[in-house]
């Protein structure tokens, strides 16, 4: 692994923990409802790492996260958001990274923005979920269907997401090209 | 600054990470296996009284199940109304023992031991050709990452409002990423220049020839 | 220096480095070319004086002639050894005896706190983490920024962190210590200090520099133009002719304003 590889890694995790200290950003839209940007970072590590980098740096995050830095949106960390109901979506975060990362090396003919969008959707929205959802019935009892129903309100913002990060990686292959390792 | 360790000379305080570690796992799985209500009350209670012993400062620690409050009311209503009220105290009970427990280490361990206990963990990536210092310095990295990148936005964002009188957009995150990765750039050719993240080898390794960028990630594979 | 326990392979020259080497530097017909643009060309240069100077417009190459003497970059045509032995050879161990502090100090930290930042370089060299945090205080002390240890680095000074981060390369005692633009940031007073410092060190040096004050006194100055050596002598020669040429090519600019008319 060269020197660039290991920053690059540990770049795309504290991006990660910054968008999530980040005040949640109005999204017009949606009438103003704020939403917080972190999993903006995991769809980004993804997208524009690919599958092998994008998931060391989202590993390396949940690793500092359990170490005991709060750096999980709100102030969270430590040990004790493995003990949490929703943390199947948070373990859920490197198996989305590494879908979103292998759609985005995959359609190297895509145009850039779409590939993101489609790569952050069905990664790191659909498969998240995936985990997430039975995560919560699991842990808690609540049937699936109305788990759904209670996280489907997180839906729109996370759309809004994927197209952001498919305007971000669109912008930065224009003017960093270098950086989209994913396509290099 | 960037960690919930409540600094501290408790008997917590001087136990050992890895001891500590070992114990959350082994009490958390027996937990997990306990349903008898009046059982699991009993480790609620004692967690709290483990709390308590850290004295008034760990008491206050509890609050750690604040953001979770709300999410297991919800939950205890849901049973509530399905009819089966001790489902929903049991759940809460659990998740709020295992929760507390879990923080608990984590207020009463500086990262750096906590670091150090887990450090077994990352021994196989010697056979990927990399130095077990590896996963440290990506970790250092980060932690001095986080705020060099709240300042880059910080800064992006006031030359936004200056120009447009507007609080920060979405549209600052593509100039953000551009900025932020070229000072990231910067970071790995400093790296390269003191001797790069395995840091020196005796000459004559596979390194010498491919120690500094361009190299792909494969070939450092000792053979 | 070199007050610390140090691996006794790290001086010696095992990659066949030949430290005492003079020329330490010798560069035939090198040109550097990257994304297919040509950034250096034909520099034959042989270094061996004490303190060189590099002056030149931006974009003129300098940077990028400096990052050669420590294998940030490979020459892509001529040849460059250090230390008698060519840079594509030795580029791994040439790190430790070419040290190098860049322009921007937010660029170039590595690590959250000073004193690991400073550390980092011996803990390279294969000292262990706490002999190496007990030199870095010590050299810390020495010039008297001990109080900064435990510091982050985000919240120092600019003049703090460009010390910090030339003491960060000191540590590893280079033989060389490449400086490009150190000063840019920093004001009157820090400027003076930094130079101060510079001007006691043992290395080998060369630096980089916008302001000519900076490096009149030194041995030797390269100056760089379009990515060529453009003149090559002593302060007293070529800085007189760099501001020369600086002052023909202002007047030529604002003639070609002036004949354009208002903006
Ligand atoms: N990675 C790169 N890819 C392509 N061109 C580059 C790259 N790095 C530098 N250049 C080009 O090489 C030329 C020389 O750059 P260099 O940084 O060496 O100049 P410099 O003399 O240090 O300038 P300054 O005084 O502004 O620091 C410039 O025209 C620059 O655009
Ligand atoms: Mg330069």
């Amino acid at each position: 692994m060269t020197d660039r590889s290991v920053v690059q890694i540990a770049f795309y995790a504290a991006l990660i923990a910054a968008l999530g200290l980040l005040p949640p950003i109005a999204v017009p839209f949606l009438s103003g409802v704020p939403i917080t940007a972190q999993t903006l970072g995991v769809m980004l590590a993804g997208v524009m790492l690919g599958p092998i980098r994008g998931v060391l740096a989202v590993l390396l995050f949940m690793f500092i996260v359990a170490l005991g830095a709060p750096l999980l949106s709100g102030g969270r960390g430590g040990l004790g958001v493995f003990a949490g109901p929703t943390v199947g979506f948070f373990v859920g975060w490197p198996f989305g990274v590494l879908v979103t990362g292998m759609i985005m090396k995959a359609t190297k003919s895509w145009p850039v923005w779409l590939a993101a969008v489609v790569a952050a959707c069905v990664g790191c929205i659909g498969v998240i979920y995936l985990f997430g959802v039975p995560g919560v019935t699991l842990i808690t009892g609540v049937p699936i269907d109305k788990v759904l129903i209670g996280t489907a309100a997180f839906i729109p913002g996370d759309l809004i997401k994927a197209a952001i990060a498919g305007l971000v990686a669109q912008t930065v292959s224009r003017g960093l090209p270098g950086a989209l390792l994913s396509r290099a | 600054m960037m960690s919930l360790y409540v600094p501290g000379q408790s008997w917590l305080h001087r136990c050992p990470a890895g001891v500590k570690f070992v114990l959350l796992c082994v009490i958390s799985a027996v937990l997990l296996a306990m349903h008898d209500l009046w059982l699991l009350g009993l480790a609620f209670v004692a967690t709290l009284m483990l709390y308590a012993s850290l004295g008034p400062q760990g008491v206050r620690q509890v609050s750690a199940l604040k953001p979770l409050a709300f999410l297991l009311v919800i939950l205890f209503l849901f049973h509530l109304m399905t009819g089966d009220w001790q489902q929903g105290l049991r759940l809460i009970l659990h998740l709020g023992s295992m929760v507390l427990l879990a923080n608990l280490v984590t207020i009463t361990t500086r990262l750096d031991d906590m670091m150090a206990a887990l450090r077994p963990i990352f021994q196989p990536i010697r056979f990927l050709g990399l130095s077990p210092s590896v996963p440290a310095l990506a970790v250092a990295l980060v932690i001095r990452f986080v705020p060099e990148l709240l300042r880059v936005y910080n800064a992006l964002a006031e030359a936004y409002r200056a120009k447009t009188g507007a609080r920060g957009s979405y549209r600052l995150i593509a100039p953000f990423m551009i900025q932020a990765l070229a000072m990231s750039e910067n970071v790995a050719e400093a790296l390269s220049a003191r001797g790069g993240a395995s840091g020196f080898e005796p000459a004559g390794s596979a390194r010498d020839k491919n120690a500094v960028g361009g190299a792909a990630m494969k070939e450092e594979i000792p053979s | 220096m070199g007050f610390w326990k140090r691996k006794t392979m790290a001086k010696t020259g095992q990659s066949g480095l030949d430290l005492t080497s003079q020329p330490y530097a010798v560069f035939e017909d090198v040109g550097l070319e990257m994304n297919q643009t040509e950034i250096l060309q034909g520099v034959s240069l042989t270094l061996s004086e004490q303190r060189i100077g590099i002056v030149g417009l931006n974009g003129s190459g300098k940077s990028s002639l400096v990052r050669l003497l420590n294998g940030l970059r490979l020459p892509s045509t001529g040849s460059l050894k250090v230390f008698g032995q060519p840079v594509g050879a030795v580029r791994g161990q040439l790190p430790r005896h070419v040290g190098f502090v860049f322009q921007n100090p937010d660029h170039q930290a590595i690590f959250p706190t000073v004193e690991e930042e400073v550390a980092f370089g011996l803990t390279q060299l294969g000292n262990s983490k706490e002999d190496a945090r007990v030199a870095a205080r010590a050299l810390l002390r020495r010039y008297g920024v001990e109080a900064l240890a435990d510091k982050p680095f985000t919240g120092l000074s600019e003049g703090q962190k460009q010390l910090v981060c030339i003491l960060s390369v000191l540590v590893m005692d280079p033989e060389i210590l490449i400086l490009d633009e150190p000063m840019s940031s920093l004001d009157g007073l820090a400027t003076r200090r930094i130079a101060a410092l510079l001007r006691d060190l043992s290395q080998k040096l060369v630096m980089i520099s916008h302001d000519l004050s900076l490096i009149d006194g030194f041995d030797r100055i390269l100056w760089m133009e379009g990515g060529r050596l453009k003149m090559d002598g002593p302060p007293d020669a070529v800085l007189p002719a760099y501001e020369r040429d600086i002052n023909l090519k202002a007047q030529a600019a604002a003639a070609d304003q002036a004949s354009a008319g208002p903006l």
